[in-house]
């Protein structure tokens, strides 16, 4: 658990950025509406916190799903692909090529083939975040001690129990730091698919209100979207911290 | 009938064109229960031909016998102890031990039935649930020893075991070996390259030199145990080893 003194560290800057702001709004340089105070954009999630949560329930559901579908996609393939040397060769470079696409790119292609909705939104979160994981699998796969694969050859253990009990768990840490920046991906790529593609989320309730000229919802929303992400990425060191438990003691923590 | 044969093993690495002689020719056998150590300095073949009896490794010619029958890949009866320990950090010092049963798909009351006997047989009782990087080097290497005994193997492969020990505890854990070994008959072939822990612990020892790996001789070790270092008689195998090995200087002085 992070001590006081790690907590009052963390939030310093973002207090800082506060005062900033405030600051700024006194300046004048920008007019209220285009740049509303933090006591305004407060007054927001005080009062219409039902809206803001259900967008930011609809982003989240999508950003879940999206991170599911790619876990249970790229994890599989990254220990095959690590694993098996002629996978690796048959599909480097294809993974190279698309890798490189930026999911955003990708929402005109999106909308033609699945619409407006929850679809395209999710297969591109599915996109983003596909390839982030298969590489630090492939990673995780690779660093598996080369003792370690001995003791099972000669434990002759079959190739289930190898990947299962030997190759997984050595990979888990790099395999969660990989999910770790799918899920920054996905939720940029959502954010972004959100804003064309959809009509319901934290991307499009920014865009909305950008229309409408409420700079204050648009903030709230710009906060929402950062504090989403941080719980987010707080939420899989936890998980990682529990599941590689083994290492304490073995690695700096990260 | 002799339990281990090596039958005109030879081992050719090819390497950008080079061809490096691991091993020239090699013959050796083995009764069952016996001990034997293969001695030699580095580069002179001798963890090649253990990884080779072991199955982890095919000699480019030649063949195994295991009991008169000729071995390819991993035999059943045999488990190897390695150097590094090759112990899965993220597994428990109980679950360790139990590796080689799961992977044989002894049932999980039966393993830890096992398990449970084979750790006070090497004394680590209460450390069941610790995990490898808790212990020290000697406890981490009696948790490989009786990961390799679970199986009741015939034959016990060990890669410089206590290499990475201290020299206490590597005397503590020759002891402990010799033990272990009179309470559980089965073959040993133990690489050192250390000549008085060869001399301490071998029925025969069995002389490598190196470019190509080949044996230099085989001496035969009648000391009674257990075998007192300082006496007479071990120092004076001890001075035929050094001069087997060929140890420039040494054989003249003496």
């Amino acid at each position: 658990m992070r001590s006081l003194r790690q907590i009052a560290l963390g939030l310093s800057p973002l207090v800082v950025l506060l005062v900033v702001w405030q600051l700024a709004t006194y300046s004048s340089t920008y007019s209220n509406v285009l740049l509303p105070r933090p006591i305004e954009v407060w007054e927001v999630f005080a009062k219409s916190w039902p809206t803001l949560l259900h967008h930011t329930a609809t982003s989240l559901a999508r950003v879940l799903i999206g991170l599911g579908l790619a876990f249970v996609t790229a994890v599989p393939l990254g220990l095959l692909i690590g694993r098996f040397r002629p996978i690796e060769e048959t599909l480097d470079w294809t993974i190279q090529i698309f890798r490189c696409l930026p999911g955003i790119a990708l929402i005109p292609l999106a909308i033609l083939f699945f619409g407006i909705g929850d679809k395209p939104a999710i297969m591109l979160i599915w996109f983003s975040s596909f390839w982030p994981l298969v590489i630090t699998t492939i990673f995780g796969v690779k660093n598996v001690e080369r003792t370690l694969l001995k003791v099972s050859q000669a434990a002759m253990a079959s190739n289930m129990l190898v990947f299962k009990d030997v190759i997984l768990p050595s990979a888990l840490p790099s395999i969660l730091t990989g999910l770790r920046l799918s899920a920054g991906a996905g939720w940029l790529t959502l954010v972004s698919a959100e804003m064309i593609a959809v009509k319901s989320g934290l991307g499009y309730m920014i865009m909305y209100a950008q229309v409408l000229f409420k700079a204050d919802e648009v903030l709230a929303g710009i906060i929402l979207i950062g504090l989403v992400g941080l719980a987010f990425d707080q939420a899989i060191r936890l998980l990682r911290q529990w599941l590689c438990r083994w290492q304490e003691g073995l690695v700096l923590e990260s | 009938m002799n339990y281990l044969s090596v039958s005109d093993v030879s081992k050719v690495y090819s390497r950008r064109g080079d061809h490096i002689h691991a091993l020239d020719h090699v013959s050796l056998e083995a009764e069952f229960g016996e001990f034997i150590c293969l001695l030699g300095g580095s580069g002179c073949g001798k963890s090649t031909l253990l990884n080779i009896i072991a199955g982890l490794d095919q000699p480019t010619e030649g063949r195994i016998l295991i009991h008169g029958k000729p071995s390819f890949g991993c035999h059943p009866d045999t488990t190897v102890v390695f150097q590094e320990h090759g112990l899965f950090p993220w597994m428990s010092v109980q679950k360790n031990i139990e590796f080689n049963l799961k992977a044989r798909g002894v049932p999980a009351a039966k393993r830890r039935e096992i398990s449970a006997g084979l750790i006070e047989t090497v004394g680590l009782l209460g450390f069941d649930k610790k995990y490898p990087h808790e212990l020290s080097g000697g406890m981490r290497q009696r948790v490989g020893i009786a990961r390799a005994l679970a199986t009741s193997p015939k034959m016990l492969l060990m890669d410089e075991p206590f290499g990475a020990l201290d020299a206490q505890t590597r005397t503590t854990m020759q002891r402990e070996l010799l033990r272990i070994w009179q309470a559980h008959k089965a073959t040993v072939v133990f690489v050192t390259h250390s000549i008085e822990e060869a001399v301490f612990l071998a029925d025969r020892i069995v002389v490598m030199t190196p470019r190509p790996g080949r044996i230099g001789s085989i001496i035969d070790v009648k000391l009674p145990r257990p075998r007192d270092p300082t006496s007479q008689d071990f120092n004076d195998i001890v001075r035929v080893a050094l001069e087997k090995l060929h140890l420039p200087g040494v054989a003249h002085a003496a």
